[in-house]
């Protein structure tokens, strides 16, 4: 095996004909290269795994070979031929089963597998041939389906199938699953990977996203791994282990560009005692100590998003209780967690400005939450201090009268830094605090980081950023599928320890 | 409306920087500019338009729509819209005028007339209890607010014609003439200018005050530029809102009253059509139809505009068919160009 070149396959597959070539493909979009000369080959029968960390351009990837974006440089060839810019997918082969269910839910399964090309006849819908069709499709995926039945009365995972079969029904040659069981039961998920080799066997090229390792291990023929948007590997899963391919996708140990700070974590600010919202949240407990800052990795959709939403009050939960200090939170809203002096910089920015203001009523916005409707503003205030937020935070431009949404990402998540500061927040959740914005601006925010908990601030910081996790946080909690699966330590904290629990 | 956040650098030279100052004033002042080519215009077209008696003429016909549009800038700013301000005019002027015209009588003791000062405050306090209902609609059932005043101004136009029994007040049910007290408010001059511009810059002074200086006008700002910001912050959308359409129902029983005053008769159906002249008021006045973006100063200037324009079409001897037609095409235009403005200022 060993011996062998890199790109042969097993001599059982003996023309393993290359359906689709990626030729040095690379992708900018504003202020980001997404990819960069990523070149691979996906072959008939073949189960291909793309893997990587949250950002490392696997979906991105996936867009481009499903047309949905196009590459800023590169070819894609199908059958030799080099694919026009802005290609109808369907045309050459390429079937996306997208990572979010697409499918109308009022609608029928046969509505939804035929959306917008029900087969016709004499000019109007042809009922009877559409559901045949799609009763057939869905038996090849070896389900009994009623063609009939309202899509949004079907389980998940039978969503999922009726997915698949829209995609299949223009029959693809290529067909890329983007993380298609992370919402799927572990039966559900057998099931599927039948329908995928089943897929395999009848010679279809399979391109499959997934970030649960030993599933990769189990199905896939050969694995790619991306980087910071480049091919790390590509290799045959023989050669593979679970290990390695953290390892590829980890890369080699990333120099200490945030030097870790000292500051003396004092008494636990902020209990959380088993934590149940829905699905999402599966009994979570924890406490973040004054000064410290606590980590929280997972994979999208762990629960991670769920857990600032119950603790800042914007998203109810079941049961369990929260803390902070010794006001219990419960069935609070966000009001209450802003006068318990907690402070939210969500994962999405968006979400916490108002983009056609200036910075002044942005920053005294939360000061609004516990004040009469009627009560006059502290005009005066509101001025000075975002005079002295704009000079302390080096906020660019340092104007009174620009708009946010002229403002780069850093400095608008200055700005909502400065906000929790001025209205006296003691606990900050950081969710993603460093997503979309460029490296000096990521620095300044970790020297602020740094300065609030030296003055006794507390930081539940969540992150998919591992490099960030370990170099800033005191502790991390690993949370999988809603749970809590392991407490770090700064001692055990590492970039393979936090991919090994989280996988 | 989407606002897309740049990341990349903000508007690098300070040339650059003082030319979209520049545009932004031109693009603010637009409505304002066209208020004062249209009067240019018309004094030239007309020799009755640039008069002192047209003038106070314009000005007592529009300030009633001045005073819709000013609670209907509130309604917009938080990213709503209220339908029912005619109806709640309607309503509101219509409890006024019968409680003015025939004595009341309460499970068969008959109290007379009441004072007209009592008259007056009926007819507010059923405008704020509309208002209050529209808002509590809005924020207990989490409905568009859009759908929600469509509905409640069928039923306060219902109401409103159970009030008057359908007839216009005072009809054959009345006892007596609209007081000339209650008459004068519509009528008056105070130094040469009519009452009802006091009575409309008084709202448009005490709004531009609540939405500059109090916690009230930023959660209108804030829950109409980004709802989810608002509600990250501890603002209640919910509380929010029925501020909003109380304010808005009870400045349209002033508007209500003012006309009816100005008239010497009420009527169920009173007003009609004005709600959407608010909101054209509201939108020529350069408020961003999705909230966030705006005020009443724009507000007054679109009233003013669409007066003059009204005025000026009859002068010169326009048909009235033909006016609504001109009205229409001008809300259009406005918001296309705004549209355009809007895009090409974010784009920068």
């Amino acid at each position: 095996m060993a011996t062998s070149p890199a790109h042969a396959l097993p001599d059982t597959v003996p023309e393993a004909k290359v359906l689709l070539r990626l030729r040095n493909i690379g992708k900018v979009f504003p202020g980001n290269v997404a990819l960069c000369d990523v070149s691979l080959d996906i072959r008939a029968g073949e189960i291909h795994a793309l893997m990587g960390e949250n950002g490392a351009g696997k979906s991105t990837l996936m867009k481009i070979i499903a047309g949905e974006y196009s590459a800023t440089s590169g070819d894609i060839l199908v059958d030799g031929k080099s694919l026009p810019a802005n290609f109808d997918a369907a045309r050459y082969g390429i079937g996306l089963v997208h990572q979010e269910l697409s499918l109308v839910p009022a609608l029928s399964v046969a509505e939804n597998i035929y959306l917008g090309r029900l087969p016709r006849r004499f000019g109007s819908i042809d009922w009877r041939a559409a559901e045949r069709n799609a009763r057939a499709i869905l038996q090849r995926l070896g389900v009994d389906l009623d063609p009939r039945a309202p899509v949004g009365r079907l389980e998940v995972a039978e969503q999922q199938l009726v997915e698949i079969a829209r995609v299949l029904e223009r029959a693809p040659k290529i067909v890329l699953f983007d993380e298609p069981t992370s919402a799927l039961s572990d039966s559900e998920r057998s099931r599927l990977f039948d329908v995928i080799r089943l897929l395999k066997e009848e010679g279809h090229g399979i391109v499959y996203i997934s970030h649960n390792l030993s599933e990769i291990m189990a199905i896939s023929d050969r694995v790619t791994v991306l980087r910071d948007g480049q091919l790390a590997a590509s290799l045959p899963i023989a050669e593979a282990s679970e290990a390695k391919i953290v390892g590829l996708m980890v890369g080699q140990a990333l120099a200490q560009q945030f030097p870790k700070f000292e500051s003396d974590i004092g008494q636990p600010v902020l209990r959380v005692e088993n934590l149940v919202s829905g699905t999402a949240l599966k009994g979570v407990s924890f406490s973040l100590r004054q000064g410290e800052i606590l980590g929280v990795y997972g994979l999208m959709g762990a629960g991670q998003a769920e857990l600032a939403g119950a603790i800042f009050g914007l998203t109810p939960f079941d049961s369990g209780e929260i803390h902070a200090g010794e006001t219990p939170l419960k069935d609070h809203s966000a009001a209450d967690a802003i006068a318990a002096r907690i402070g939210l910089l969500s994962r999405d920015r968006r979400q916490s400005l108002i983009p056609m203001q200036p910075i002044a009523p942005n920053l005294s916005l939360a000061w609004l939450s516990d004040r009469a409707m009627l009560s006059k503003l502290e005009v005066g205030r509101e001025k000075r201090e975002s005079a002295d937020y704009i000079k302390m935070m080096r906020i660019r431009p340092p104007s009174m009268t620009q708009k946010l949404l002229h403002y780069s990402g850093g400095n608008q998540q200055k700005v909502i830094l400065a906000r929790w500061m001025s209205s006296g927040s003691k606990i900050l959740i950081f969710d993603e605090p460093t997503r979309g914005i460029d490296v000096g601006a990521k620095a300044e925010v970790f020297a602020i980081m740094s300065r609030l908990v030296e003055a006794g601030t507390s930081i539940l910081m969540i992150s998919s950023e591992i490099n960030e996790l370990v170099a800033l946080a005191d502790r991390v909690l690993v949370m999988r599928s809603g749970l809590i699966k392991v407490e770090l330590t700064r001692e055990q904290l590492s970039q393979e320890a936090l991919l090994l629990h989280s996988h | 409306m989407a606002h897309e956040m740049t990341t990349s650098s903000p508007a690098s030279t300070k040339a650059d920087r003082s030319r979209l100052a520049l545009r932004d004033i031109l693009f603010k002042a637009g409505p304002l500019i066209a208020l004062i080519a249209l009067i240019a215009y018309l004094s030239f077209a007309s020799p009755k338009f640039a008069t002192h008696t047209n003038f106070a003429n314009i000005g007592r016909q529009t300030a009633p729509l001045a005073i819709l549009a000013i609670g209907q800038t509130f309604a917009i700013l938080t990213g709503g819209i209220d339908l029912s301000v005619a109806a709640i005019a309607a309503f509101a002027s219509a409890t006024t005028a019968v409680l003015m015209t025939s004595p009341l009588v309460l499970f068969g003791v008959d109290l007379g007339y009441l004072p007209i000062p009592v008259c007056l405050a009926a007819g507010l306090m059923v405008g704020l209890l509309a208002g209050l209902l529209n808002g509590w609609i809005i924020a207990t059932f989490k409905i568009p607010d859009f759908i929600a005043t469509l509905g409640t101004m069928q039923v306060f136009r219902g109401v409103a014609l159970l009030t008057t029994q359908g007839q216009s007040v005072p009809g054959p049910s009345s006892t007596r003439e609209m007081p000339p007290a209650f008459t004068w408010l519509g009528t008056a001059n105070v130094a040469g200018i009519p009452a009802s511009i006091f009575i409309a810059l008084i709202c448009a002074g005490i709004a531009i005050y609540v939405l500059k200086f109090t916690a009230l006008g930023r959660a209108v700002y804030a829950v109409g530029g980004n709802r989810e910001a608002a509600r990250v912050c501890g603002i209640s959308v919910g509380r929010t809102k029925i501020y909003v359409y109380a304010i808005s129902g009870l400045l349209a029983s002033i508007a209500g009253i003012l006309l009816v005053a100005r008239l010497s008769a009420a009527n169920a159906l009173l007003a009609e059509g004005e709600e959407l002249r608010s909101i054209a008021s509201v939108v020529i006045g350069g408020t961003n139809l999705f909230g966030g973006e705006g005020g009443v100063i724009g507000s007054l200037i679109g009233a003013m505009l669409v007066g003059v324009l009204g005025n000026g079409l009859n002068l010169l001897g326009v048909s009235p068919f033909y006016q609504r037609i001109a009205q229409g095409v001008v809300v259009v235009l406005v918001v296309i160009f705004d549209q355009w403005r809007r895009r090409s200022l974010n784009k920068k």
